[in-house]
């Protein structure tokens, strides 16, 4: 790796980075390199994909860039703040204030209504969601008339529209989504899709989503391709031929 | 299919041990009351085996009525005159006449107090000095006393209270006060503990002045002549005695002598056993929701193992099975903690003042099996409804993403029908118990399966009282806590089953502590109030101890000093009337001066009945009187302890619900002296002449009581009240202990279903974090959790415990009892489960805060 070509500061303009990422699972003859010193900036207002086969690392790559886990070597931050090695206290306070994250599962808290999970991060946080910023939510999700059911009243797309808001509640910097569409049919994950794109557009939203899925990558503005732990393609796409095509080209 | 179940208990060490410890505090209770009780029997044994090892033939007084616990040795005594009729009888070769008294000494300490326990301590005991062989002591120092004035002291207390031979020691006999010269150690026996009771040994004159019964024996001990057997020489005596005496082997008297005490102590067995059940009970609730919680958990695995070929029955073993195992390795390891249980058992009862003699802990074949069968049906009876839950698992539910078809439906018709006969029916047996009439075991048999039933009902129907009581306990911590408070209501009512389960466990012992609590109140209420309306005297006067006897002499004496104006002793006596079935307690009253110092509730007659009471006139509770069939004007048949007949005639009636100054019968005094060998008396109650000082007069009878009388001291009414309750306390305080272990159990069981709960939301909580929740947060959700849960069992336990000591105390009403709401004690008893509540939650807390967020991202 030409470490060179990439200064060893992050952009200033960027809202998550990292430099030199690298994370090994295990120890001695067992070790496993799942990624293998990653350099990365994700400018404000883009929808980035990571995409990768199994095993690429691509998982890996968000749960440190999230600060989930800790890197055997590198560096990450988020929104200015570096992330490797901050306290668990540290951790809190920025998911609260710069971290959303959407799930695969959807991960809803079954006992509350929509509403108040989307309304959750904020009063988790100590603080009352703006009732305005709520119904706007609500409308954007398109589960107004549905805000006081509960999540096992509702379907898997309307499920995981609820968790976009609430990622969305806290206004944060950046919003992870893991396999987002991976527990969806096609029609709800278009839906889920157009409203994280939507988010991005609109709000100048930055959000970071990993998939196997080159349909569900082709909404992203930038697709990152990982394989072996180690960056193989970056770059600016339109269209779903285009990274099938850069996904065949490895 | 044990295998697996084997393999299940390997891989979840934690809930099974939190299982096990359930089954194991309540095996440890059973095994442990059964040790102890054959361990105090045992002693016993021993004690009576070795005061009459060197007799073959025992001549005592024959006791028709026996007398009850309130009554030790009266009417016991053998005239002097018999000795010389057994000592030459053919056979004989050796007879001596003895003293053992329990009741008429008390030795003190140089500040004049009775040394041991202050209060119902174990007794003080008069022996007479024996000749070999059969004398049960030997001496280490010093000898055996030689004259009036020497006494001796066994080994253990003489021990305990440093005494030196040679030294001075005040003790007090129904003659008064005197001092003694030790002239030795008496060791008993081969040494076996007494259990806390002090033996006096005395010369036999000592002895027959000391205890009043100059001129009489409590005994007549016998020798055989080699090649006469006991049994043979027995019969020879039983010829040349008269009826009135009674001749027993040497063998014979001390197993039954073994016995009687052996029975007296047996409702402590039952007590204990009771309250072993009632941790078994709570127990099988923590085992019920547990496998319950395990088994929906694993509605996955078991849907694969049919997948895999596994019939229903298979699956249904392999669930028994694991309890099975459970059961018997949690049995193995509780019968050995109840070796613990009887230890921690002596020193809560020593704390109390109470002593148990006890030798070592006999392990008994009898009670490894009972152990083992209480640990194993109820471990495998708590499983046997999530065992067939588990049966019902289809092949299709392997596929299915979030299995948790197998867990209970709170709701279900079919259940809340059931939950219905089952409470309607534990109301009913419990009504039926208190008020159907029928004898105490019939009643209190009724009562507790009722309550069974009553719980089990409560518990199957919790799930619909969760929520209201939810929102009840959990709004103002919502309120005062936001967020994380909301979350921990919310998920209490998730599975509203589940958390009635869990909190039926803590309603449980709630529940008893408030009866007992309310129970209490309603019999320190009952007896202050009976003393306020009838006690019209100034002092009182009782032995220290609060029960035992004390000297006729105290009485006369009393009066002498200026300033008090009547003094009435009362005494007791047990005698039978004809007609009536039961024994009766007939209190001796002193016709002249009880007036002046009561204020009786007469139902007929007056105060000048009273006055003109002769010895041949008797006065009858009103009640007992209603329930017998007795009338003012009929004559009773009574008979005495020794078998003597008298007749009294029925001159009044008056109203003592509590049997604060008459329990049946009240003759006079005069008869009781002297047709019911009755001695000494209860208590005396004085008044004080009207211009007298009330602290002087009191003063003086202090200072007559300490000089000559030490066992026994004055109290005023206020004292009485404040004796009285410290009494009802104490017992409050016993059961509490008791208690304790079921409380604790259910507290574990919360702690056992949060843990496994935490497991089972693993994938939220770790979300909540991903969104911004503190670890701090994440704790304080589970403790609100676990106060929540605690408060909807302990509000509900509070309820049913008023509930049914209501109605306790209305079926009691006939006996006096006043209904009262301790209303603090409630709320302290409320105060204590939410602060148990919080700190059960403490550890599961801890575990929900180590969940990261990376748990919200496993795919699995």
């Amino acid at each position: 790796m030409e470490a060179a070509t990439v200064p060893s500061e992050p952009l200033t303009d960027s809202i998550v980075a990292c430099r030199g990422l690298s994370r090994r699972f295990g120890e001695g003859e067992a070790a496993v390199d799942a990624l293998r010193g990653v350099d990365l900036d994700f400018p404000r207002g883009e929808l980035t994909a990571i995409v990768g086969p199994s095993g690429s690392g691509k998982s890996t790559l968000m749960h440190l860039l999230a600060g989930l886990d800790a890197p055997t070597a590198g560096r990450a931050w988020i929104d200015g703040v570096e992330v490797t090695g901050l306290s668990d206290k540290g951790m809190t306070e920025l998911r609260r204030s710069r971290l959303g994250f959407v799930f695969q599962f959807f991960n809803l808290v079954p006992v509350l209504t929509a509403e108040e999970n989307i309304a959750l991060p904020v009063r988790i946080a100590g603080e009352e969601i703006d009732p305005a910023w709520l119904d706007e939510l609500l409308g954007m999700v398109d589960l107004t008339d549905r805000r006081t059911h509960r999540p096992a009243e509702l379907s898997g797309g309307q499920q995981q529209r609820v968790a976009i808001a609430r990622a969305l509640a806290s206004r944060p910097a950046v919003i992870f989504a893991d396999e987002p569409t991976g527990n969806l049919d096609s029609n709800s994950s278009a839906g889920v899709l157009d409203l994280l794109r939507g988010s991005v557009t609109n709000l100048d939203q930055t959000v970071v989503m990993v998939t196997h899925d080159p349909r569900v990558a082709s909404y992203a503005n930038r697709v990152i391709v990982l394989a072996d732990g180690r960056i193989a393609a970056d770059q600016r796409v339109s269209g779903e031929d285009e990274v099938i095509r850069l996904m065949r080209e490895l | 299919m044990l295998r697996l179940a084997l393999r299940g208990l390997a891989a979840h060490k934690l809930r099974a041990s939190l299982t096990a410890l359930a089954i194991l505090l309540g095996v440890a209770m059973v095994a442990g009351t059964l040790m102890l009780s054959d361990s105090v029997n045992r002693s016993f044994d021993d004690i009576f085996a070795e005061s009459n090892a060197g007799i073959d033939v025992s001549v005592r007084a024959r006791v028709e009525v026996e007398a009850g616990f309130e009554l030790p040795e009266a009417g016991t005594a053998v005239p002097e005159r018999l000795l010389p009729v057994v000592a030459e009888t053919d056979g004989v070769e050796q007879a001596s006449g003895a003293i053992g008294d329990g009741s008429s000494i008390a030795i003190l300490d140089e500040e004049g107090e009775r040394i041991g326990p202050p209060q119902g301590g174990p007794p003080h005991i008069v022996n007479s000095v024996q000749p070999e062989p059969f004398t049960p002591f030997s001496y280490p120092e010093g000898g055996p006393p030689t004259t009036a004035g020497e006494v001796a002291i066994d080994s253990i207390t003489a021990e305990e209270e440093e005494y030196e031979v040679g030294q001075t020691i005040p003790i007090t006999g129904v003659e008064g006060l005197s001092e003694y010269t030790l002239s030795g150690i008496a060791r008993f026996g081969s040494g076996v503990p007494l259990g806390g009771a002090t033996l006096a040994e005395f010369t036999l004159p000592e002895a027959q002045r000391i205890t009043g019964k100059e001129g009489e024996f409590d005994e007549i001990a016998v020798e055989a002549v080699e090649g006469v057997s006991p049994e043979e020489l027995r019969d020879r005596l039983r010829e040349v005695l008269p009826g009135s005496v009674e001749v027993k082997t040497g063998e014979q008297i001390a197993s039954d002598d073994a016995e009687e005490i052996k029975e007296g102590f047996g409702f402590l067995t039952t007590a204990l056993l009771v309250f072993a059940g009632i941790t078994v009970f709570v127990g099988g609730f923590l085992i019920f929701n547990t496998f319950s919680i395990t088994v929906a958990q694993r509605t996955r695995e078991f849907g694969m193992l049919r997948t895999l070929g596994a019939s229903s029955r298979q699956v249904l073993a392999s669930v028994v099975g694991e309890a099975f195992v459970l059961g018997l390795i949690a049995s193995i390891i509780g019968i050995v903690a109840g070796a613990g249980f009887v230890k921690l058992l002596l020193a809560a009862f020593e704390s109390l003042g109470f002593e148990l003699p006890q030798s070592g802990l006999p392990i008994e074949p009898r009670t490894i099996v009972i152990a083992l069968l209480v640990g194993l049906i109820s471990t495998m009876a708590s499983a046997l409804i999530p065992a067939r839950r588990a049966t019902r698992v289809s092949p299709m539910e392997a596929v299915l993403e979030d299995g948790s078809g197998a867990e209970e439906d709170a709701h279900g018709r079919r259940r809340t029908v059931i939950a219905a006969i089952v409470l309607a029916l534990g109301i009913f047996l419990l009504l039926f118990g208190l008020f159907g009439g029928g004898g105490t075991t019939t009643t209190l048999s009724n009562m507790g399966l009722g309550l069974i039933l009553l719980f089990i009902g409560i518990a199957m129907l919790g799930g619909r009282l969760v929520k209201p009581l939810a929102g009840f306990v959990g709004g103002p911590i919502e309120r005062l806590r936001g967020v994380t408070g909301k979350l921990a209501r919310e998920n209490t009512v998730r599975n509203p089953g589940r958390t009635a389960t869990t909190s039926a466990a803590l309603m449980i012992g709630v529940a008893l502590v408030v009866f007992v609590l309310m129970l209490g109140a309603a019999l320190t209420k009952s007896v202050g109030d009976a003393i306020d309306k009838t006690f019209a005297g100034d002092v009182a006067i009782f032995n220290v101890d609060g029960f035992s006897p004390i000297s006729d002499r105290v009485a006369p004496a009393v009066r002498e000093e200026p300033g008090v104006e009547a003094a009435a002793p009362f005494s007791g006596a047990a005698g039978r009337a004809a007609g009536i079935d039961d024994d009766l307690l007939l209190i001796g009253w002193e016709p002249g001066p009880l007036a002046d110092v009561t204020e009786l509730d007469w139902v007929e007659g007056s105060d000048e009945t009273l006055a003109g009471l002769g010895i041949d006139g008797a006065i009858v509770e009103a009640g007992w009187a209603e329930d017998n069939g007795v009338e003012v004007g009929d004559a009773l048949e009574l008979t005495t302890p020794a078998g003597a007949e008298v007749e009294v005639t029925v001159e009044g009636s008056v109203r003592d619900r509590i049997a604060l100054l008459i329990d049946s019968v009240a003759i006079t005094n005069e008869l009781a002296r002297r047709s019911f060998d009755v001695r000494q008396d209860f208590f005396i109650l004085t008044s004080f002449a009207p211009d007298a000082s009330f602290d002087e007069t009191r003063d003086e009878i202090e200072a007559l009581l300490a000089s000559d009388f030490p066992n026994a001291e004055a109290r005023s009414q206020q004292q009485l009240k404040d004796e009285q309750e410290e009494q009802v306390n104490g017992l409050i305080q016993l059961i509490y202990v008791l208690l304790t272990l079921s409380v604790i159990l259910s507290l574990v069981g919360v702690v056992n279903t949060l843990v496994l709960t935490v497991l089972e939301r693993k994938r939220e909580i770790g979300m909540l974090r991903a969104i911004g929740a503190s670890r701090s947060q994440m704790r304080r959700m589970i403790r609100y959790e676990s106060l929540i849960t605690a408060m909807i069992g302990a509000l509900i336990g509070a309820v049913v415990g008023v509930a049914v000591a209501v109605a306790a105390i209305k079926a009691l009403e006939g006996d006096g009892l006043v209904l009262s709401f301790p209303v603090a004690g409630i709320l302290v008893v409320l105060v204590l489960a939410a602060i148990a509540g919080v700190l059960a939650g403490v550890w599961p807390a801890r575990r929900a805060s180590r969940i990261e967020v990376m748990e919200a991202l496993q795919y699995e």
